[in-house]
């Protein structure tokens, strides 16, 4: 720590980690081209905004959050509208995401609001801890269990460890 | 346990394809951000291979203590404070093994002539940092006994002012174990009258905490403007109140600056998402000089 530049630090990132944020991406835009480009914008937000990380051991988190956030602003200029917490899990319309939806990741998953489903990402394909999704959304901890919670719920999901950890 | 269509959807979700193209895209926008000797994707992933398989194998265990004060001298630069007063490195506590590490420095204030005063802060000093390195030592076997586990305690210290009046020595602890946390404490001596500034003995009477606070809530506030990756916990709706930055403590951490500023300091995760690190703000004194004992310290 310390030797390499900031710099540096966020290229090795992005490098050993290109699939994971690829991926994240394509689950929040829901096609390939415009995940690639939330991708390439997100890199480079995060060399124009590097003075906002402060701490390198932070670089995942910090990474995350401007992704979600390069991948959020890609849906709303796309007139997408990112619904509102409570607005969501009642009456979906599932025809909302479908000039998109051309792959099969499981329906009920990408039926989800994108603010549940980047929760349930983030936490258990991502591996993130409550704290981190907090972070990377930034959302206080109870509101990141409770729409965990509700997403499980909505996946008719039972899960032992929601509480926990 | 993880419920099986969890782990069915985890499977679906890691099988996006990849295009092909990514790669070299990355790249591509790399080097269009200034960087040029790119780190290849696949070595990385061999590495990470090899340290996932290290991990189990455990090393040797060594520990070390630098108890001769003047083979810890010769280690460390000795800033020299005034004529007299000086820090030094006392004592260091070192433990390497291959998933544990912990550096601990424990300083010592000498050249005092308050004895007492000298005492009692060389005294917390060096309790505290056994405090440290007893919990780390404790902590190590636990996980040890757990078999598997790294962790790693970093404590240094430094000093951030040192002139004809005063001395701020600042202490940090970095405790890294799959996340880390960094606290940082600060000591500032009046080296004339020679006692220990807190934060209250500075002024007048408590005004300070309100106009402190609200002078920092405005720094927060153009800080996060400017960029929107900055963040600290202030105005989010979303945030349960009890958790945002409302004011600084009455004994807040600070010290005082080359410049004669005064310095707020907080730990990580205080008033912000980690990745923040830990926050400090510098007050500028015509905000203050109402307020003032006097502008001996701070100017």
């Amino acid at each position: 720590m310390g030797k390499k530049t900031i710099e540096m630090q966020i290229a090795d990132y992005v490098m050993k980690y290109q699939d994971s944020h690829y991926r994240l991406a394509y689950s929040i835009v829901k096609n390939s081209y415009d995940a690639q480009d939330v991708v390439q914008e997100s890199i480079t937000k995060a060399f124009s905004s590097k003075k906002s990380l402060k701490e390198p051991d932070y670089i995942k988190t910090w990474f995350y959050r401007i992704e979600v956030n390069t991948a959020l602003d890609f849906l709303r200029k796309r007139n997408k509208t990112v619904p509102s917490d409570e607005e969501m899990l009642t009456g979906q319309d599932s025809g909302e995401y479908d000039e998109y939806q051309n792959f099969d990741l499981q329906k009920a998953l990408d039926e989800l609001p994108v603010n549940y489903r980047s929760v349930v990402i983030l936490r258990y394909f991502e591996d993130l801890k409550i704290e981190e999704v907090a972070e990377v959304l930034n959302e206080n901890i109870n509101t990141v269990k409770t729409r965990l919670y509700k997403a499980l719920q909505k996946l008719r999901i039972t899960m032992s460890d929601v509480k926990e950890d | 346990m993880r419920d099986q269509k969890l782990d069915q959807l985890k499977k679906e979700y890691m099988d996006t394809p990849i295009p092909q193209g990514l790669d070299a895209l990355v790249r591509k926008t790399l080097r269009e951000n200034g960087v040029y000797s790119i780190p290849n994707k696949k070595v990385f992933r061999k590495l990470g291979a090899i340290a996932a398989s290290i991990a189990i194998v455990f090393g040797v265990f060594v520990a070390e203590i630098n108890s001769s004060p003047a083979f810890a001298k010769s280690m460390e630069e000795v800033p020299v404070v005034g004529n007299l007063v000086k820090v030094l490195t006392f004592r260091e506590y070192t433990v390497k093994d291959k998933d544990y590490e912990a550096e601990i420095k424990v300083p010592q204030i000498q050249g005092l002539k308050d004895k007492k005063l000298e005492n009692s802060i060389n005294e917390k000093y060096l309790q505290e940092s056994k405090k440290l390195y007893e919990k780390f030592m404790a902590e190590m076997q636990e996980m040890k006994k757990a078999g598997a586990g790294h962790k790693g305690v970093y404590s240094s210290y430094e000093v951030k002012t040192d002139n004809d009046t005063i001395l701020s020595v600042g202490r940090s602890v970095l405790e890294v174990q799959a996340d880390s946390y960094e606290r940082v404490q600060y000591d500032t001596i009046d080296k004339k009258k020679q006692v220990l500034l807190t934060l209250p003995s500075l002024f007048k009477d408590d005004q300070y905490i309100q106009v402190i606070s609200d002078n920092i809530k405005k720094q927060m506030r153009e800080q996060m403007k400017k960029d929107q990756n900055v963040v600290y916990w202030l105005d989010d709706k979303e945030i349960d109140p009890s958790e945002l930055f409302k004011q600084i403590k009455k004994d807040q951490s600070f010290y005082i600056n080359k410049d004669g500023k005064l310095v707020i300091a907080f730990n990580q995760f205080d008033v912000a998402p980690g990745y923040m690190g830990a926050p400090e703000f510098t007050i500028p004194t015509d905000v203050l000089s109402n307020l003032l004992v006097g502008n001996e310290y701070i100017h």
